[in-house]
């Protein structure tokens, strides 16, 4: 039973699993949906009741009924590298690869119907306050007068984007910033805005998921730190990522939160406060983690291989994947 | 007429890194030209930020 890993040839995160799997002796194909119909092809025949497929990319050939399970890493827009590129071939190839791969009953990591759900950010504060984890108040809105009143009730806050996304024309970051005290939420009108209430943080924590394995990592902020820096991706501070210790009460919240979004995977952002509570503040269904093991040394790319060389559970899955989040 | 986010972006830094490795179709990893695998090299990879988490990515909003 063949391990299926839906990515790009860049992806050097993806060979840290690769790897463990090899070790492992697990068969892999590697195939970047970009590739369909220059490199990777696929065929899947509905006949007498029954369907065989096949997927091929860099000269290995599997069946889809032999795939144990699917990682869908880093994938490519399907068919971009076809000759004729076109939004039409996209739209062909995706629901031809990921519409024969729903039939398969290969466990998924993540499933491509619950992935696009947990990217929602509200989604994801909703399902987090209703897991139990502490989530800072926060408001999306686009009543400028809205803005002003939650920013007197909370007057230290962070402007971050709803979608995660950032604007590419031109290619502009949008990191999480703290919200000047005179800001004039006027503009808050012309696009949906997510304020919340900046946490004044001893930490930044990464937790990442993998099925029921939890691995945390901590980074200290300076005492000294700025507290106008509070995206840590754009923070200048030299302190490393160090395993951490999971409360119980945030291991439990994090499972709840995983098994209802249908995850197999999760990477946890927390900021902690003084008095060391871990508030949610988002989780990245497909979140890096090699940054975090080359730092920590902790076994995540090892976890992830293991989770998908476990054996395939006989059956189809349900929609969304109920079991793609292991036992 | 921008919205209110937009106030707090910054351009976004497109690092030019020229990878010291390349994709072997065969392994299905990327090999170092002295052949050897670049994600069992953690010195590199932390030389080169390749599996750090971003902000600005124009693929993924996931990091």
């Amino acid at each position: 039973m063949t391990v299926l890993i839906l990515t790009g040839e860049e992806d050097v995160t993806a060979d840290m699993v690769v790897v463990h799997l090899n070790a492992s002796s697990v068969p892999v194909v590697r195939l970047d949906p970009a590739d369909l119909t220059a490199g990777a092809a696929l065929s899947g025949e509905y006949v007498h009741g029954s369907f065989r497929g096949h997927l091929s990319a860099g000269g290995r050939l599997v069946s889809v009924s032999g795939l144990r399970s699917v990682w869908v890493r880093r994938p490519g827009v399907p068919a971009a590298r076809a000759a004729q590129p076109s939004a039409w071939l996209t739209e062909e190839a995706a629901q031809a690869l990921y519409g024969m791969l729903r039939g398969c009953a290969a466990r998924w990591m993540n499933h491509p119907d619950a992935a696009p759900r947990a990217r929602h950010k509200p989604w994801q504060l909703w399902l987090a306050q209703r897991s139990g984890l502490p989530v800072p108040a926060t408001l999306i809105t686009t009543f400028p007068q809205a803005a002003r009143e939650f920013a007197e009730r909370f007057p230290d806050l962070v402007v971050k984007p709803v979608s995660g996304a950032h604007p590419q024309e031109p290619p502009r970051a949008v990191p999480t910033s703290r919200v000047a005290p005179e800001a004039d939420f006027g503009a808050v009108a012309y696009g949906p805005t997510l304020l919340q209430r900046r946490v004044a943080k001893r930490a930044d924590i990464r937790l990442t998921v993998v099925g029921d394995t939890l691995l945390a990592a901590r980074k200290a902020t300076p005492a000294d730190a700025d507290p106008d820096e509070v995206d840590v991706r754009f923070a200048t501070s030299g302190t490393p990522w160090l395993p951490a210790e999971v409360p119980p009460r945030v291991a439990a919240a994090v499972r709840t939160y995983l098994r209802e979004a249908e995850l197999a995977y999760g990477a946890f952002d927390f900021a902690e406060d003084a008095d060391g509570t871990w508030w949610f503040l988002e989780c990245n269904q497909s979140g890096q983690f090699g940054f975090i093991e080359v730092e920590t040394g902790q076994p995540i790319a090892r976890t992830i291989a293991e989770w998908l060389a476990h054996p395939t559970p006989r059956g189809r899955e349900q929609v969304n994947g109920r079991r793609t989040v292991a036992p | 007429m921008q919205p209110f986010a937009l106030n707090y972006a910054r351009p976004a830094v497109e690092r030019e890194v020229t990878t010291p490795y390349v994709y072997d179709s065969g392994l299905q990893l990327n090999v170092t030209v002295d052949g050897r695998i670049a994600a069992s090299d953690h010195a590199l990879l932390r030389e080169l930020g390749t599996t750090t988490s971003t902000a600005g990515s124009k693929t993924h909003f996931d990091d």
